[in-house]
């Protein structure tokens, strides 16, 4: 097996630096000062921003694989893209899990049709659609433009999504960085454990996509050896 | 000729053979007809609550029927052979996007207008909000069109796009229903016009972006 099929130290590194900054972040988060009027269930936000600023983020990335997939049309841009959205998913998923954790104390229920959390659900069916259809198309290529296009229109919920809380206010706190005014609205005693979790959220993200397209480089060789096997 | 008129025949030989064909405009209207009845009788016969329903009762009607009528655009064209012969004409493939997508409009169109009285009679949806409903109508129906036409191209040959389609296009086009019902249900409410014309904004700012994004996209994804 060639060096480039095995885990390389790029991967490594950036997941042990990423475990390593989680601990360093859950660290500041614990030691954080309670906020005043949540006390300390508010540190949840540690988990829920990072996960959803990467998963938001991440889908972005994959805009930009599969923007170079329909330019190019190399099969390995469609791969990375489906994998960015594979490991983004298990990142929004974390945001909606603590998102629903943190709303049964302060909201008293654990979902509710507010403006965020449901374009924030839309988001996830539109990316849990992406691979009902590439599950439905068996010609490769066709699959590969059809996921590109859905990849490219579903990413317009994204800022649809970061500024609901803005357009129609009702429950959800508005953003904890408002990237139209370029302020931030934390409490700057609590910001280092934030800044952290982001950097080790980044880091891990970053490190199961390549440890995650490493497995799909490998299965898609497998499958050109033996397409019956796949 | 000009793009402009090629789109414009496109478009209007579409709907020919529609009205022509007769059996998808009818079995659309039937259905909602069908629809519309069995939402009555689940959601009634109390006229306060029916009036409250009326807007998500339309548009989410409008919903079913433009995902029915969306595999029309390219449905014709699949089963005459004739998408290669139009895939065959020199120039960019856009154009082919765009006149399938006034068909679709011009479709949708129909069926809203007829939808819309169906709701008023069954449903107490005041008409005295028409002008502002048809602004609505309009700007909602461009939206959904837009994307339902770029799946229906997308997924043309495929086994099995009648149960793919609406799977794929509904999730995208949510925000573009809800604005229109939250439109809609401002007018009939009464809301002052500054709150309606805050969903028209959103909703031609979608048009505007879902419009120029899939005609880009279009050509690529038709070739498989």
């Amino acid at each position: 097996m060639s060096q480039s099929k095995r885990m390389d130290i790029l991967s490594l590194t950036s997941l042990s630096l990423g475990l390593l900054s989680l601990g360093i972040g859950a660290f500041l988060a614990f030691t954080a000062p309670p906020a005043t009027e949540q006390g300390h269930v508010y540190r949840i936000i540690f988990l829920h921003v990072p996960s959803a600023w990467v998963g938001m983020v991440s889908l972005f990335v994959a805009v930009v694989y599969s923007i170079l997939y329909l330019a190019r049309g190399k099969a390995r841009y469609d791969r990375m893209a489906t994998v960015v959205i594979e490991v983004a998913l298990l990142f929004l998923s974390l945001t909606l899990i603590s998102g629903m954790l943190w709303g049964r104390p302060t909201w008293g229920v654990y979902w509710t049709w507010e403006p965020r959390l449901t374009t924030f659900a839309i988001l996830l069916v539109v990316y849990i659609g992406y691979f009902v259809v590439r599950s439905a198309i068996e010609d490769p290529e066709l699959r590969a433009k059809a996921s590109a296009a859905i990849s490219i229109l579903g990413a317009i919920n994204v800022p649809i999504t970061y500024m609901s809380v803005k357009w129609w206010r009702s429950l959800h706190q508005t953003q904890t960085f408002d990237l139209t005014t370029g302020r931030s609205n934390f409490d700057p005693a609590m910001l280092p454990a934030l800044l952290v979790n982001i950097l080790a959220l980044s880091l891990l993200f970053f490190a199961f996509v390549r440890i995650r397209g490493l497995l799909a480089e490998r299965e898609s060789a497998k499958q050109e050896l033996s397409p019956q096997a796949g | 000729m000009t793009l402009l008129t090629r789109i414009f025949w496109l478009a209007l030989r579409d709907l020919t053979l529609e009205l022509r064909g007769r059996t998808g405009l009818l079995a659309a209207v039937f259905f909602l007809f069908t629809m519309l009845l069995i939402l009555g009788l689940a959601l009634g016969p109390n006229q306060g609550d029916l009036r409250k329903a009326a807007p998500g009762v339309l548009w989410v009607a409008l919903a079913f029927a433009g995902s029915l009528l969306a595999g029309r655009a390219f449905g014709l064209e699949v089963e005459d052979n004739t998408l290669d012969d139009l895939l065959l004409i020199p120039g960019n493939r856009e154009w082919i996007y765009y006149g399938k997508l006034l068909f679709q409009l011009l479709l949708l169109l129909i069926v809203g207008l007829v939808l819309l009285f169906l709701t008023a009679g069954l449903f107490y949806l005041p008409l005295s909000a028409l002008p502002g409903i048809l602004v609505t109508l309009v700007l909602g129906s461009v939206g959904y069109a837009s994307v339902s036409t770029f799946y229906a191209g997308m997924l043309a040959r495929l086994r099995g796009r009648e149960a793919l389609l609406p799977l794929v296009l509904f999730p995208v086009v949510v925000p573009v229903v809800l604005a229109s019902v939250r439109a809609t249900a401002s007018l009939v409410e009464g809301l002052p016009p500054g709150e309606v014309a805050d969903w028209w904004r959103l909703l031609l700012v979608f048009d505007v972006i879902y419009v120029t994004l899939c005609g880009l996209l279009f050509p690529y994804v038709l070739e498989g």
